[in-house]
């Protein structure tokens, strides 16, 4: 029996799997940057080297042909004001679910829960039908208003207030504090890790969307970078590859740095939507 | 609560409880307002929508000419289930997601024990792992479609060492296009599975590992007869959102560039994207919404089953 050098043999295949696994999941990312300054010919004909030399021509005509910057204003106007609104809007009715006792909120709660069951493909069209009457198509708010508070949200946030200590609550009560005043000062403060899971989530939900801008925002003003990125590749011819290589990275780019930044909160966020 | 400041003012009952009481209906008061943004919202944007979607199944309603309201009774649901093109959509969402949920969760759960056995560099990798989850649909379908395009490194590399005998035209073939999007879904989900299960194992009591191997079990009859019963609940949670958000994929095959029908042989058609094209590209309104209606019927009725399928403390 040699323990140690059955240990090392398991180790080596281990970190070999998780560095076959990390090329390839790497390698996309990669291709995506290198061909965003190799020359339109090469990214045909030379799709697996690396770039002879490095060219920016593609940033360049992204620059000249899709306004950028007015792409990523119209999707932070979206994702801020809906992750905002979302997560207070869901906190509100989380803590008066989880805290406040009032008649009828056990049905209420078991009522959101039954909404949740309802796949969203139902609404797709009468939503659509709904919006286009009131003449909200084109405007932010067609997408803002539906996304403002959520059962999910609800739900999530609701399920960690439940478990804050009720003597929490009543000590600030004998203290004078209203629902308002506890609210904002006690169970919005100390429900800052879950806060955080359901902002994330919503952001990365609205940032990412796509379906809702195509539906909502047609007229090119109001298009989001990922529907601004959809409209580019679909009217660039092929020989311009760069150009579609280079949208797409300078749409990857800054998400990707945030990524980078706040990964736990993010690996966290995904990892708390199956607790239960 | 409420009763505390009854119970002080106990030398005038009366008043006592009429503050009490005021004092509950003001609490109740809070409560509904609390609620009352969702209640509000729920109303306009998810009842009347739910009732309007029943209510479009019964007639042809068109954006084009939206004063022609014709009744047409249930028209439209014999119309759905004799359309071939919505029975298509189905088989290639099944094949499409067959393919997906099982390719996503094993390679979930492998690199999930592989985290959870990495001393080092756990964290370096897991980053990369998770990296496809939170970059967009459109971008990665964009890259997933040049990485397989004939022109693109796969097919060349392939072509290369010999292990195909040309370009492959793969979305132009009746049963490759649903594959290749899987396996691109699956480059962006999977580290969804992988967060989820890993949290699952370190939840894990070792100490059944170790029972275990004083007993003699081998590390694959541990895992076998430990790890994967004990990681239950997360397959459990993993299958439901998986089977009621593959179902209504749309994105993936609109932005990877195939038509509104999903190419000429409506090899890319699904659900979602058959409801747009009638919606949208139609304007059979009415039409859309009873597809709509079908889809969630079928995803309700497929949840349910799960349910019924998986062991209630496996839940």
């Amino acid at each position: 029996m040699l323990p140690s050098k059955r240990v090392t043999g398991s180790t080596v295949l281990i970190y070999a799997l998780l560095i076959l696994g990390g090329i390839v999941v790497f390698y996309p990312f990669f291709y995506m940057l290198m061909n965003s300054v190799k020359t339109g010919p090469e990214i045909l004909h030379a799709p697996t080297s690396l770039p002879r030399q490095i060219t920016f021509s593609g940033y360049e005509g992204v620059f000249g042909r899709l306004n950028m910057l007015w792409l990523y204003r119209n999707s932070l106007i979206l994702a801020v004001s809906i992750t905002l609104l979302n997560t207070f809007l869901s906190a509100m009715a989380a803590y008066a679910v989880a805290k406040i006792p009032f008649p009828g909120k056990d049905f209420l709660f078991g009522f959101m829960l039954a909404t949740m069951m309802i796949p969203a493909v139902l609404f797709l069209i009468p939503t659509y039908v709904m919006i286009y009457r009131l003449g909200w198509v084109g405007k932010f708010h067609a997408l803002i208003i539906p996304s403002a508070v959520t059962v999910y949200s609800i739900f999530l946030i609701r399920q960690f207030m439940v478990a804050v200590p009720d003597e929490i609550i009543e000590a600030a009560r004998l203290d004078g504090a209203n629902d308002v005043q506890l609210f904002l000062r006690v169970m919005l403060p100390l429900s800052r890790p879950v806060l955080a899971t359901v902002a994330i989530l919503t952001f990365i939900g609205s940032w990412n969307d796509f379906l809702g801008p195509l539906l909502y925002l047609n007229r090119p003003e109001t298009w989001t970078v990922q529907l601004g990125l959809y409209q580019f590749k679909t009217s660039i011819p092929g020989e311009n590859a760069q150009q579609i290589w280079a949208a797409t990275t300078l749409i990857t780019l800054p998400l990707i740095l945030v990524y980078f930044f706040l990964q736990d909160q993010f690996t966290r966020a995904f990892a708390n939507v199956s607790l239960k | 609560m409420a009763e505390t400041s009854a119970q002080a003012t106990q030398t005038a009952p009366r008043a006592g409880r009429k503050k009490g009481l005021w004092q509950r209906s003001r609490r109740h008061a809070w409560g509904y307002l609390f609620v009352s943004p969702w209640i509000l919202l729920y109303l306009v944007f998810g009842l009347y929508p739910l009732l309007l979607s029943f209510y479009l199944t019964f007639f042809t309603y068109s954006f084009v000419r939206p004063e022609d309201y014709v009744f047409v009774g249930i028209g439209n649901w014999i119309r759905g289930l004799q359309d071939p093109l919505l029975w298509k959509s189905l088989f290639n969402i099944f094949y499409n997601q067959g393919i997906f949920i099982v390719l996503k969760n094993a390679l979930g759960l492998l690199f999930a024990v592989l985290l959870y056995k990495a001393t080092y560099f756990g964290r370096l990798f897991r980053t990369i792992y998770f990296m496809p989850v939170v970059v967009s649909i459109v971008v990665l379908m964009t890259i997933g479609e040049f990485m397989a395009s004939p022109t693109g490194p796969l097919q060349t590399m392939a072509v290369r060492y010999g292990l195909s005998g040309g370009p492959v035209f793969w979305k132009f073939s009746p049963w490759l296009p649903m594959p290749v999007i899987a396996l691109i879904n699956t480059w962006k989900w999977f580290g969804v599975s992988m967060v989820i299960l890993l949290a699952g194992l370190y939840s894990i009591d070792t100490q059944l590992y170790e029972a275990a191997a004083i007993d003699g079990a081998s590390g694959w009859l541990q895992f076998r007869h430990i790890t994967v019963p004990q990681l239950r609940p997360q397959f459990f949670f993993l299958l439901v959102v998986d089977l009621i958000f593959g179902l209504q994929m749309f994105t993936e095959v609109f932005t990877i560039g195939f038509d509104v029908f999903g190419g000429t042989n409506n090899q890319a058609l699904t659900p979602v994207l058959y409801l747009y094209a009638q919606a949208f590209d139609r304007s059979n309104v009415g039409y859309a919404s009873t597809l709509g209606l079908l889809l969630a019927v079928i995803i309700a009725l497929l949840t349910m089953l799960q349910f019924k399928v998986f062991p209630r403390e496996a839940r």
